[in-house]
């Protein structure tokens, strides 16, 4: 009788459960249909937007972060996703071109359009994180003798560390233009996520104190916002021109300006051959820190934050000093 | 009293400087504050510096070159095109494009290559394209030679197709709401083929000559590294007029039918820097022929097909091999193997080099080997966009 009763009880738990994971799923269900659905072309973008849009949006990413921007894959997946979205929010100032513009021409999706004249997105749901950065490196002339240029200016700027707030906003903002019932809620998130970023960038400029005027070379020209946050004068590249690789000449010419220079930093993104980079150190003594250009570019660092704080402690450590 | 008159005395003047010194200052500052307004005034009244030429499409010309050597040791420099493009949208709900193009097969032809237009904002995951376009037929079929991943288009879709998939008429494509990808498209055109000469690019034609298309492709992401896409279509004319000593409309259908299967191994870390792409496409012609003086003869259903596999190796080199069988149209039985090894290496985004090696034989009796070496230099000026279909 007893284990009967036991029995019974178990059968009826076993439904009570079955009947509470049925009702969780279809909650889940009903709450991701009503989500605005938000395609983001790289994982800081994807982080911050979850951040803003919290339990509101459904954030897929394009990018998964280790690879070259410029040279991120257009897989037909990816075209699925936005045909689906309500927004896509993107860097900008053409960094996307090799991806981007191509999906949005076959995404068939009125919201976000192809402008094949700017190679930008159209449309009511583009949100562009790029407006309002105070645009570094544009361009005297824009030829293409100069390598592969882009026409807007340097558009890097979220390997700057302070750039996160900028971020954010423009985030919310587009947000708020496209879900303006829920506007209060983004501006709430912004508000929480800026008053958790904000102290860090401020800790962050202290850390970076002893990296103030130091001469450093990198392997593409992308760390321009990184060395105004950084106070470190990035003098050259690895590559002869943007997006051209290093030719021999060239290499030799950078070795003898960095010992003329006494540079003894070279920063690697991560996508871009070790070898060069290690043969280029062993020539001058220099030190290599390798670092990330989108979050998840390493393991553990899948945020805006903490890709900007490993990074930040990737130059620290190639010089020696610990963040203080 | 002496000394305070001194003092007063040598102190007025310095006073007074610093007075005029503070007003100077304040003068200073108000002119700049004034220049920067009327900078800032100017910088945000402005028209737009490029408004004048806001609207003109965008740009690009590829300039495709290439020196080759053929059988009985003879070579030749080959102007192959130069290819201008330019691209626009035409309203909040159209887009148009033309590919303009300059070849010299003997004596140099400008040709309109495409000048389509298309829909960009269609309700239910539809596009609709038309004008002269590249038919959504096939894999490589479609695509510009200068895109191919060999100097010469493999003769299995050079001779089945007739060229690249050259094609005046209407272009319906849907994009179903699935999480896979899945895209249906259905066309209607004159012909297919820019060299298919089965029927007459300008006359007038009843609608059982036209050639009716549909393609159905799909796409799966295995991992995060590895991905398959697979396609089949069908081309079908029901009916073709032929003059000759006996006129027939008889059993003149044809069909053109292909599969195409797509491997991509692309490891996230290091994007397109490293990785495979194994492509391969079967077709199948099922068409009456007709000998030269337009007599009818047998209906002749022939294969062909390719198959190539290309790495990439770091961020410029992309070897590979690809292997090409073609039957004979007329007779199926004559069998053309094309066997190739390539090397491209990218300069830049804008500039590729190529070298490819081609062993041609066929099994007529009597007929020749033929051993071709080519070299190919491809570069870019202007605008230039990764279209997805040429991925």
């Amino acid at each position: 009788m007893k284990f009967m009763l036991t029995e019974k009880t178990m059968k009826n738990e076993l439904l009570a459960l079955t009947l509470l994971l049925v009702a969780v799923s279809l909650t889940a269900r009903a709450q991701a249909a009503g989500a605005l659905r938000v395609v983001a072309t790289v994982p800081d973008l994807v982080d911050i937007t979850n951040r803003i849009g919290g339990g509101l949006v459904k954030v897929d990413g394009l990018a998964k972060g280790a690879e070259d921007i410029h040279q991120v894959v257009m897989r037909p997946s990816f075209v699925t996703k936005l045909n689906k979205a309500d927004a896509v929010v993107f860097l900008g100032l053409s960094v996307e071109h090799a991806f981007l513009p191509g999906l949005l021409d076959v995404a068939a999706n009125p919201k976000m359009r192809q402008d094949p004249a700017t190679q930008g997105c159209v449309g009511t749901g583009c949100i562009d994180t790029s407006e309002g950065l105070s645009v570094l490196e544009k361009p005297d002339t824009l030829s293409r003798a100069q390598g592969e240029l882009h026409p807007q200016g340097n558009p890097h700027y979220n390997i700057g560390p302070d750039q996160g707030p900028l971020l954010a906003r423009n985030i919310a903002k587009g947000l708020s233009r496209i879900d303006p019932v829920h506007a209060a809620d983004y501006k709430r998130n912004l508000k929480e996520y800026l008053a958790e970023l904000e102290p860090k960038i401020a800790l962050w400029r202290k850390w970076v104190a002893p990296l103030k005027g130091l001469k450093a070379v990198s392997f593409h020209k992308d760390v321009c916002y990184l060395g105004r946050f950084t106070g470190i004068d990035f003098v050259d590249t690895l590559e002869l021109k943007p997006g051209v690789a290093p030719t021999p000449t060239h290499l030799e010419a950078l070795v003898r300006e960095m010992k003329e220079q006494d540079i003894k930093l070279i920063v690697r993104e991560q996508q871009y051959d070790p070898k060069v980079c290690q043969w280029l150190a062993d020539q001058t003594g220099a030190k290599i820190a390798v670092i990330g250009t989108m979050a998840n570019a390493f393991p553990g660092a899948e945020t805006f934050e903490k890709i900007s704080e490993r990074n930040l402690k990737a130059l620290l450590a190639a010089v020696g000093k610990e963040p203080s | 009293m002496r000394n305070a008159l001194l003092s007063l005395l040598l102190l007025l003047p310095l006073t007074a400087a610093a007075q005029i010194d503070a007003s100077s200052t304040t003068l200073d500052a108000q002119q700049e504050l004034k220049e920067l307004r009327a900078r800032l005034d100017k910088i945000e009244g402005a028209p737009l510096k490029a408004s004048l030429s806001a609207f003109n499409p965008a740009m690009g010309m590829a300039i495709d070159l290439a020196y080759q050597h053929m059988k009985n040791d003879q070579g030749a420099f080959q102007f192959r095109a130069a290819e201008l493009n330019v691209e626009a949208p035409i309203d909040p709900f159209l887009k148009g494009w033309a590919v303009i193009t300059g070849t010299s097969g003997g004596t140099t032809t400008v040709d309109v290559e495409e000048a389509a237009l298309q829909t960009t904002s269609l309700p239910y995951n539809l596009t609709v394209t038309g004008g002269r376009m590249f038919a959504a037929f096939g894999r490589l079929v479609h695509w510009h030679d200068h895109e191919l991943p060999v100097t010469q288009r493999p003769l299995s879709i050079d001779s089945f197709v007739g060229g690249e998939s050259r094609a005046d008429g209407i272009e319906v494509s849907y994009l179903f709401p699935t999480d896979t990808y899945i895209n249906a498209t259905a066309g209607m055109y004159d012909k297919i083929g820019a060299d298919n000469t089965r029927q007459d690019p300008a006359g007038l034609r009843s609608l059982d000559q036209f050639t009716y298309l549909g393609r159905l492709s799909t796409y799966e992401d295995i991992g995060d590294d590895h991905s398959v896409e697979l396609g089949v279509d069908s081309a079908w004319t029901p009916k073709r007029f032929v003059t000759g000593t006996t006129n027939t409309r008889k059993d003149t259908w044809r069909t053109l039918s292909s599969v195409d299967f797509t491997y991509r191994y692309q490891p996230t870390q290091g994007g397109l820097y490293q990785g495979i792409v194994w492509g391969t496409e079967i077709l199948q012609n099922d068409e009456r022929r007709f000998d030269a003086n337009n007599n009818p003869a047998n209906r002749v259903n022939a294969y062909s097909g390719y198959s190539y596999i290309q790495a990439k190796m770091g961020p410029r080199l992309r070897p590979g091999v690809l292997v090409d069988l073609a039957e004979g149209l007329d007779q199926a039985r004559q069998l053309t193997k094309t066997y190739s090894a390539f090397l491209t290496y990218d300069v830049s985004e804008f500039q590729r080099l190529r070298v490819v090696y081609s062993r041609q034989m066929d099994n007529i009796p009597g007929s020749r080997q033929a051993n071709i070496v080519a070299l190919q230099w491809t570069g870019v000026l202007g605008h230039h966009v990764h279209g997805f279909r040429d991925r």
